[in-house]
């Protein structure tokens, strides 16, 4: 009986040891920061080496970085679920820069202002930097940077002796000239997004810009110019009727209208800079054929301004580790860290300085001509009811893009409609 | 009740109370909450949440985009499930003749059924692609504009979920079939019955109950239908594919108007509740169900 005791006894000693090993053992090992991203596509992913690299200049630290959805749409879910309920599962997020100021004014983002004053901000393309502070306040850091470009068929405008346009007439006598010079039934003339989603919202702000209105004006009221917001849609859509544009543009995306140019079959496109890298890649069949100019103008009034997108890094209010997480945001959306996302996933910067560094330069000539035309951009309403804004008025303005509503009928039909979601949040 | 049978019951309410909490928490809980914050407006992002009664279901009585989406719902609901039935059973009738491509018809019909909703969507929008798509040039090289045009894109999402879900009617079929025994065809071959009269007499009225719960599981299904038009059309061009469903969802997760958003939430549920009563009813007439 005595050594049986002696065994269990020995038994329950070497469990408590293992127990209280374990429970030792994640307290010696430091902070864990989550960085929450969408994955990054392309040849290289950057972001690992330079969590490393932040770790090595943080011993004790730890970042691990988690995927977010794939879509813009469910990121957005994901965010409104995660915090607005208890969860504290992240530190440091990527957010379309839309969403900033809803997010602000949500009370989800640490205020950054301790950390970062305005002088810290002005390395930044300003309508970036506008995008992440509201009420005078940093809310988020500028990552990377979108603006709407026109590109064109450079061999085609020359073998006509034609100049890139700077007006919307230009553009659509120069599709009319080309395609009756061409005779080609598959090639189209304008391609851009129109399809039902946030990219075409995006076209049609543009529009409304060229014809020198806005959605919001600088006195917060809802079409300033209802008569000349009215005017820019309808002449979207008479891109369509006239056939400058295809039909099938009241469907396209990105994507969509950026193999149609990519194959050869139009003559402009509007799309964001990302597609300059596919087009002078390796494996197309436009490598020096394809040119970038500002958007045209319609008024003289009106500027031909891209908008501007892209990503902010966030710090949530939840995070355990305010600071660090705060060290992590500024180290990823520093010179050293955006400079390798260009160099390797062509990621654009937020920083202007960067357009002119030799070495990015050297792999990316168009650098310093593209850092102009995101100058020229324009952000889309700084608001926290943008995406309700946008909601809204999406099915109205696919509706006069498809021709099934007059445009004054659906800006009237939007206002209306946004009075009730919006009447109780001013 | 003896004290024995009394036992009895409260040993068998004991059991069944993991079940019934669980059921509780998952289910009754949520759905009460919905319906709590559908009589609120509820904006978490802007500190709103006030209780406004009725509001937001008056609101949607005059809302013509809610009536729009009503209308999608419904035509989609009744052509899916209609094609879906049809082509179901005609393939299962197929089937049924097949001798030797049985089973790589089977593994065919399986694999459009198991394909997640997404992939089929992404699947038929290259399909429908304008210039390149196979549609287009099966169809001597039109250019119809198959989801960027309000009167196609709804014939569009819908055949594009009938390729989806007519296995699931087509197998159920196929089974039901099987398990007729084949004395009774040839005592209707002795009766002098010919094809027509065996199909008419013999075959629909056996198929008719497992067509009827494969119908119930797909119109529930259908108007619930969320993920195809979403990602084929999101709902456009100018709301001509938006469903119920889709509404709830952009102004709940997009919106934020948590409160809103649930009001359309209800209306589906009363919608389901309502077409599987009717359906129950239909299903004991026939005898399928006590």
């Amino acid at each position: 009986m005595a050594p049986a005791r002696g065994l269990t006894a020995r038994l329950l000693l070497a469990a408590l040891l293992l127990v209280l090993g374990c429970s030792a053992e994640p307290r010696s090992s430091g902070v864990t920061l989550v960085f929450k991203h969408a994955h990054i596509i392309g040849p290289v992913d950057p972001i690992p080496s330079l969590l490393r690299a932040f770790e090595a200049d943080h011993p004790g630290v730890r970042v691990t970085s988690e995927s977010l959805p794939w879509s813009s749409d469910e990121q957005h879910q994901f965010y409104a679920i995660n915090l607005e309920g208890a969860s504290a599962g992240f530190d440091v997020m990527m957010l379309d820069l839309i969403w900033v100021p809803e997010f602000a004014r949500a009370g989800w983002l640490l205020d950054l202002s301790p950390f970062v004053d305005a002088q810290g901000l002005s390395p930044y393309f300003p309508s970036a930097a506008s995008a992440a502070t509201s009420a005078g306040r940093v809310w988020a850091l500028p990552w990377n940077m979108n603006a709407g470009l026109l590109y064109y068929r450079a061999d085609l405008l020359a073998k006509y002796g034609l100049r890139p346009p700077e007006t919307w007439d230009e553009l659509v006598a120069d599709v009319q000239r080309i395609k009756a010079g061409e005779r080609d039934p598959r090639l189209d003339g304008y391609v851009w997004q129109g399809k039902q989603y946030e990219g075409m919202m995006v076209n049609v702000l543009e529009a409304f810009w060229a014809s020198g209105t806005t959605l919001l004006g600088d006195d917060g009221r809802l079409f300033p110019h209802p008569e000349r917001a009215a005017d820019a849609l309808a002449f979207l859509r008479g891109l369509i009727e006239s056939g400058i544009s295809p039909a099938w543009v009241t469907a396209a995306d990105e994507e969509l209208s950026r193999r149609a140019f990519g194959d050869g079959h139009a003559i402009f496109l509007r799309n964001w800079p990302y597609a300059l890298d596919l087009f002078r890649g390796p494996n197309s069949d436009l490598r020096d054929k394809v040119g970038i100019a500002r958007l045209p103008r319609r008024t003289p009034d009106g500027a031909g301004a891209g908008s501007t997108g892209g990503a902010h890094l966030g710090v949530s209010k939840r995070s355990a580790y305010p600071e660090l997480a705060v060290a992590l945001a500024r180290f990823l959306t520093g010179a050293r860290a955006q400079k390798d996302m260009m160099a390797r996933a062509a990621l654009y910067p937020t920083r202007e300085a960067l357009y002119q560094d030799p070495d990015l330069v050297r792999d990316h000539p168009a650098l310093p001509r593209i850092h102009t035309l995101m100058l020229a951009g324009r952000p889309r309403p700084v608001t926290p009811h943008y995406l309700v804004l946008s909601t809204t008025l999406q099915p109205e303005f696919s509706a006069v893009l498809v021709g099934i509503k007059p445009a004054r009928r659906a800006i009237d039909d939007g206002r209306r409609r946004l009075e009730h979601f919006l009447g109780s949040a001013r | 009740m003896t004290r024995r049978e009394r036992r009895l019951r409260r040993q068998g309410l004991l059991m069944m109370a993991p079940a019934l909490a669980m059921l509780g928490i998952l289910t009754a809980y949520p759905g009460v909450y919905v319906l709590w914050l559908s009589l609120q407006q509820r904006v978490p992002v802007f500190g709103i949440a006030e209780f406004i009664g009725l509001g937001h279901y008056r609101f949607l009585l005059e809302d013509p985009r809610f009536w729009t989406a009503a209308r999608t719902t419904a035509v989609f609901t009744v052509a899916s499930v209609a094609l879906e039935a049809g082509l179901g059973i005609a393939i299962a009738l197929a089937l049924r003749s097949q001798q030797s491509l049985q089973r790589v018809a089977f593994s065919l019909l399986l694999l459009g059924w198991a394909m997640p909703g997404v992939v089929t969507a992404k699947m038929f929008e290259w399909l429908y692609h304008p210039a390149a798509g196979l549609v287009n040039v099966v169809l001597a090289h039109r250019a119809l504009n198959w989801l960027g045009d309000p009167g196609l894109a709804l014939p569009a999402v819908i055949v594009a979920d009938v390729w989806r879900t007519m296995p699931f009617v087509a197998i159920l079929a196929h089974a039901r079939l099987l398990s007729i025994p084949s004395e009774v065809y040839e005592a209707a071959l002795v009766d002098g019955a010919g094809r027509l009269a065996t199909l008419r007499y013999i075959t629909a009225p056996l198929l008719r109950q497992i067509v009827l719960i494969a119908v119930l599981f797909r119109t529930l299904d259908a108007l619930r239908a969320f993920d195809v038009m979403y990602v084929l059309t999101g709902g456009g061009p100018a709301n001509a594919t938006e469903t119920l469903t889709i509404y709830a969802y952009r102004s709940l997760f997009q919106m934020l108007q948590l409160g809103f958003g649930s009001a359309i939430g209800v209306i589906v549920f009363a919608l389901v509740m309502t077409v599987t009563f009717v359906y129950l009813r239909v299903l004991r007439h026939e005898g399928v169900t006590t």
